[in-house]
């Protein structure tokens, strides 16, 4: 059964798609635990750090390219944006996308 | 030797495949020793992602003090009641919290004993026991000496002691500072700790002055601390590096002095960071190799030395990510997962972690240095391209941001690891 359900895993991943929070491993892919050191997976009061939990996988990703390109400016993100490429982005992205809002 | 280790290295890679006997039985059980900011997470994160795991915290303190912001605390800009955390939010996730220390650690029975001589068994156990002192390592620098000359490196008592001492001096007095040699807790910390007591003694005690005695030649951040000091302070901070007699070879309390190869310096208040080492139990549990640090792989961070012992935080010897409280979280949430794995027979994935470290050289001013890190020949490495400090010349408020973004990151990592 794992087995058959693999392939349409790779294509949820691949397209960037919305993956379903089973699909994940249990804490992320590679990254994402530490992105929530900044990105809380809970609100936290009086933080001025964008939430990304439950945000749309396209922007996600969207943000993490410009800031990788030093389109759009940024106080820390150009620099850790440098340190993912697109597949591990648009992983890190799905992944954020089916949390808690 | 040589075949001892090879046994352990095969016994290691063994370990990372096959499922644990205990595991088989019936649920297993980790053990995490140290709650701050590696062992918090790590338990509670191991709780979160499998709620079958049987977990017990080990921690004698039943109120951590955060050690990120306390400098804050010498300059005036915050209570110490904002640097502390309970334990409730780790229990009510449903961790065992032991509230005391342990004491000795047997790898091959698989056992931890308690000061009050419980006897806990694991199928995994997670070390993140901080720093010790190396005591002795500069002549005249012991616990005693400590409470003349404090370090407030492990926040607390030590902290309020050094604020009351800044509080009680004169105008006009001078404060030495001694940083140790890499590595250490918080890189950035002492140039932190300094541009924050000189902007303190700026607003209370203008006419007093801050040497800060280097072990080293180079710092975290150093171009930014240096321009912002030559900015903010002109004329207060002076630095001293190993090559002018930076390295403090003697102290005497007594005297509040501090001697170093080029001469001595007699204080009004004096702040000595020793040298450090892994928290004690690291050694008793034969993780800590020579140089009192814990060698550890870069997927589980379970130590090249015993098999099923995982190290975290500043205890570890984790390649180029440095000795930080955003760097403990991370690889405690990497360990955890791994630890889950490697609990269920699967091979953990490969992580990637990032460290990223604030620190204000006023209230409003704040500046950073960030990493990304990959495995890479047996140790973390950094990630080429990313990562790096704040730019040199600041446009837009940058510096402001940076401050803001700087407390936000330690009320959403304070969150995160004590809920
Ligand atoms: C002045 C200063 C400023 C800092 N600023 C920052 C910052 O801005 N950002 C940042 O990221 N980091 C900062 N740090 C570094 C940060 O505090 C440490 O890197 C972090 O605390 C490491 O976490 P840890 O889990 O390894 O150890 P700790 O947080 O020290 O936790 C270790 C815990 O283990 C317990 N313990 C020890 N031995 C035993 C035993 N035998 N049995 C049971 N429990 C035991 C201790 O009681 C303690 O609670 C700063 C440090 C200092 C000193
Ligand atoms: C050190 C703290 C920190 C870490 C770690 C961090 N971020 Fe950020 N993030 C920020 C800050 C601060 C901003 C605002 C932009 C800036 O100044 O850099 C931001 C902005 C963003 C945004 C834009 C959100 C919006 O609404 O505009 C996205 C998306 C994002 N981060 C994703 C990530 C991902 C993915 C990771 C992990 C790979 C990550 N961040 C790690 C601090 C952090």
């Amino acid at each position: 059964m794992g087995r058959l359900l693999l392939p349409a895993l790779a294509l949820a991943f691949l397209s960037g798609g919305p993956a379903q929070a089973a699909d994940a491993p249990p804490n992320g892919p590679p990254g994402a635990s530490s992105c929530t050191g900044c990105h809380a997976p809970m609100k936290v009061t009086d933080s001025v750090i964008p939430r990304i939990a439950g945000r749309k996988s396209a922007d996600i990703v969207t943000a993490m390219r410009e800031y990788r390109s030093d389109a759009w400016p940024s106080s820390v993100m150009g620099r850790i944006a440098k340190g993912f490429d697109d597949q591990q982005t648009e992983a890190i992205a799905a992944w954020f996308a089916v949390q808690p809002e | 030797m040589a075949t001892r280790r090879t046994f352990l290295k095969l016994a290691g890679a063994a370990g990372l495949a096959a499922p644990s006997l205990a595991s088989a039985q019936g649920a297993a059980r980790v053990v995490v020793v140290g709650g701050g900011f590696g062992g918090a997470t790590a338990a509670r994160t191991l709780k979160q992602l499998d709620p079958k795991l049987g977990v017990t915290l080990v921690e004698p303190n039943p109120i951590y003090t955060a050690c990120p912001f306390s400098n804050s605390v010498l300059a005036n800009l915050r209570e110490m009641s904002q640097q502390q955390f309970r334990y409730d939010g780790i229990k009510a996730a449903g961790v065992t919290v032991a509230e005391t220390s342990a004491t000795a650690i047997d790898a091959l029975a698989r056992t931890v004993t308690l000061a009050d001589g419980t006897q806990l068994s694991w199928d995994r156990l997670v070390l993140s026991p901080g720093i010790d002192f190396d005591w002795g390592a500069i002549p005249g620098y012991d616990e005693a000496a400590a409470q003349k000359m404090p370090h407030a490196w492990k926040a607390g008592a030590q902290t309020v002691l050094l604020r009351q001492q800044l509080q009680d001096m004169r105008d006009g007095g001078l404060v030495v500072m001694s940083s140790p040699p890499n590595p250490f807790r918080c890189p950035p910390g002492p140039y932190e700790r300094a541009s924050l007591i000189a902007y303190w003694l700026s607003i209370w005690k203008p006419k007093s002055k801050l040497l800060l005695l280097d072990s080293k030649d180079a710092f975290s951040k150093q171009r930014l601390f240096q321009d912002g000091w030559a900015q903010l302070y002109p004329g207060t901070i002076e630095w001293v590096p190993l090559s002018k007699g930076g390295k403090v070879t003697s102290v005497d309390p007594a005297t509040l002095t501090l001697t170093t190869e080029f001469g001595s310096h007699k204080a009004d208040v004096a702040n000595v960071i020793p040298p450090q080492k892994a928290g004690a139990i690291a050694a008793k549990a034969r993780v800590a190799d020579r140089t009192g640090w814990c060698p550890v792989e870069p997927v589980a961070f379970e130590s090249t030395l015993q098999r099923g012992i995982h190290v975290l935080g500043d205890a570890a010897i984790m390649g180029a990510m440095p000795k930080s409280a955003f760097a403990a979280n991370a690889q405690a949430k990497v360990c955890a997962a791994a630890i889950v794995e490697l609990l269920a027979g699967r091979a953990p994935q490969q992580p990637l972690l990032i460290n990223t470290c604030y620190s204000l050289l006023a209230a409003d001013y704040g500046i950073s240095i960030a990493g990304v890190y990959r495995p890479d020949k047996g140790l973390l490495a950094d990630i080429p391209g990313a990562g790096g400090v704040s730019p040199l010349s600041a446009v837009g408020g940058l510096r402001g941001q940076e401050a803001l973004y700087a407390s936000s990151w330690f009320r959403t990592i304070t969150a995160e690891t004590f809920g």
